[in-house]
């Protein structure tokens, strides 16, 4: 659906892309993760139709971006790291200007902003000024305007920074929406949690390029689905916790006390059922059980630490 | 898409007439506008006084003249501030990306901030045709010289707005943008009058030069560039007017709308890299 092939884009000061390729299946949602000035939202823009490149192709769909930017343009969505928005419109003005300004037909503008609405969560307040609205309402609304004319392909810079977590938490949960409606989605995101959570697959980007990933040799691919992650049990006092874990399947035991265990499981999350059973099994009372999503964040600072190591001085 | 369809047009206005500056300014401007006309009716009923008294249609007159020019510097002054944040705002506020991603084309983009930020003018012009009728009253002046006073004052504005505009696309803050579209004001309002006063006196010095009818077009050539040269064509003494050229003057106008048209919306279709 995406396809980015030797990208190279410098400015007057900096380089913002020096040969990314990436490409991109149709319902896949991307994540790109890279430090600061990585050249993260360079794509994304590029992608968008905002800069040209100055080699290399970008495509989507069947469009050539240089090429016919329009036709981008009609299956693309893209909302800014930094989103503007017209205060001084009414959120029903605001919507169906968009819907205007990305040419839905008069007849059926009105069910595209009402549908947009919906979505938003703000039929009730189609009346009201935009400028009323808090910061996570304002994102929502900007996502519906991203929505409006219906793209087959999401282009979204950062679009949780702001965000208090409930916001975070309803936008998080709209994306996955997107994503089970079989919307293409390209994302890039500080916040590696909520990547993590809603992403298929991550790009690291650092210094304009794909950085490949320097796992260790257990941590498998950049899947994010087929990742370790860690759990945390704690029980009461029990000396024999420890040992029962230890024999169980696919788990590495990381840190141990007396009454807690912070074990690493292999991908398969039968693999913790089954620990938590044998703990139970061997009458070990649980306190508390949680499994810890942070494998992303461990892989990003292994591969950057990696690739700032390997940088020429 | 039509005109009457573009979307930025209705969205401009909308948002151009909830500012409280919408109504505010109208009302200062005619405030101001009715001090202009008592003071010139005070001023030529006045001289009633002394011999030779001055007829009706010279109060007519005075009032059309003080009117039709107080009105366009008014206007002059203000067009700036109304078209040379039209796109720096869209830029400071953050929402040029999202503009520029919708399938707009700089030509619609230009249009609906180059309509509303006339039309306000426009709005402004036509809400003081009541005190330009009073002029009828006293006599001395035709229909036609209204209208011709109103097309020349709209052309000249529209000019002056779409140099705003260029400006606004050519930068990205409005207070830029603004200070360059006065010092574009200032250099046709100005340095076209210290040209011409110039090339007169030297014209003037030259005898066999001076005893021609008239000031020649070469001298009158950098005046055609100055927005009050074709209300200048107004005035006349004895039906015969010292600035003869207001088509020419209108069509350089027209030429300037058009080139700043065009050259802003080569710049909106490469502005990708300013957001």
């Amino acid at each position: 659906m995406i396809e980015v092939r030797d990208l190279h884009k410098s400015y007057r000061r900096a380089r913002g892309l020096a040969g990314f390729s990436m490409a991109v299946e149709k319902g896949e949602v991307v994540g790109l993760v890279g430090p600061n000035g990585a050249g993260k939202t360079t794509l994304i823009k590029t992608v968008a139709t905002l800069l040209r490149a100055d080699s290399g192709t970008v495509r989507v769909g069947d469009w050539d971006v240089a090429e016919n930017p329009t036709m981008v343009r009609r299956m693309t969505g893209y909302l800014p790291d930094v989103a503007g928005i017209y205060q001084d419109l009414r959120i029903g003005e605001f919507l169906d200007f968009f819907a205007a300004a990305f040419h839905v037909k008069p007849s059926s503008r009105r069910a595209a902003v009402e549908r947009a609405l919906d979505t938003a969560g703000l039929t009730d307040r189609a009346d009201e000024y935009v400028e009323h609205l808090s910061l996570g309402w304002k994102q929502r609304l900007q996502l519906a305007k991203t929505l409006i004319h219906e793209p087959q392909v999401l282009l979204l810079d950062e679009p949780a920074s702001g965000l208090d977590p409930l916001a975070r938490i309803a936008f998080r949960d709209q994306l996955k929406q997107l994503r089970a409606a079989g919307i293409t989605i390209l994302v890039s995101s500080h916040i590696l949690a909520d990547l993590a959570d809603v992403c298929t697959r991550i790009v690291f980007i650092s210094d304009g390029k794909e950085v490949v990933e320097h796992a260790e040799a257990d941590s498998g691919d950049a899947t994010v689905g087929e990742r370790k992650f860690r759990c945390l049990i704690e029980f009461r006092e029990n000396a024999a916790a420890g040992e029962i874990a230890k024999k169980s399947a696919g788990v590495r035991i990381v840190e141990t006390a007396a009454n807690r265990i912070m074990a690493e499981i292999d991908g398969d999350e039968r693999n913790a059922s089954l620990l938590l059973r044998a703990l139970l099994d061997s009458g070990v009372v649980i306190t508390h059980f949680e499994t810890k999503n942070n494998d992303l964040e461990a892989r990003y600072v292994r591969t950057f630490r990696r690739a700032s190591e390997n940088a020429p001085s | 898409m039509s005109v009457l369809r573009n979307p930025m047009i209705e969205k401009e206005l909308r948002q151009r007439l909830r500012e409280r500056r919408a109504w505010v300014l109208p009302s200062l401007y005619l405030v101001l506008l009715s001090s202009v006309v008592l003071f010139t009716y005070s001023e030529a009923s006045g001289r009633k006084a002394m011999p030779g008294a001055v007829q009706g249609a010279d109060i007519g007159i005075g009032i059309f003249m003080a009117l039709i020019f107080s009105q366009a510097v008014i206007l002059l002054l203000m067009a700036p501030v109304f078209s040379a944040g039209g796109i720096t705002i869209e830029k400071e506020q953050r929402t040029f990306a999202s503009l520029l991603t919708t399938l707009l084309t700089p030509r619609e983009i230009w249009l609906g901030k180059f309509v509303s930020s006339l039309l306000y003018l426009v709005l402004l012009l036509f809400c003081a045709l009541p005190l330009l009728a009073l002029s009828f009253a006293f006599g001395g002046v035709e229909p036609k010289e209204v209208l011709l006073a109103t097309v020349y004052c709209i052309l000249v504005l529209a000019a002056v707005c779409a140099l705003g505009l260029f400006c606004s696309a050519l930068f990205r803050r409005s207070v830029h943008s603004t200070a360059a579209t006065y010092a574009l004001v200032l250099v046709l309002s100005i340095v076209t009058t210290i040209l011409f006063a110039y090339l007169q006196e030297r014209w003037r010095r030259e005898p066999y030069e001076s005893g021609m009818d008239g000031v020649p077009v070469y001298v009158q050539a950098p005046l055609l560039l100055n927005p009050l040269y074709p209300l200048l064509s107004l005035t006349s003494a004895g039906g015969r007017s010292d600035f003869p050229y207001p088509l020419s003057s209108c069509l350089l106008f027209g030429a300037m709308l058009l080139l700043a048209a065009a050259f802003t919306m080569r710049i909106l279709k490469r502005s990708g890299e300013q957001v």
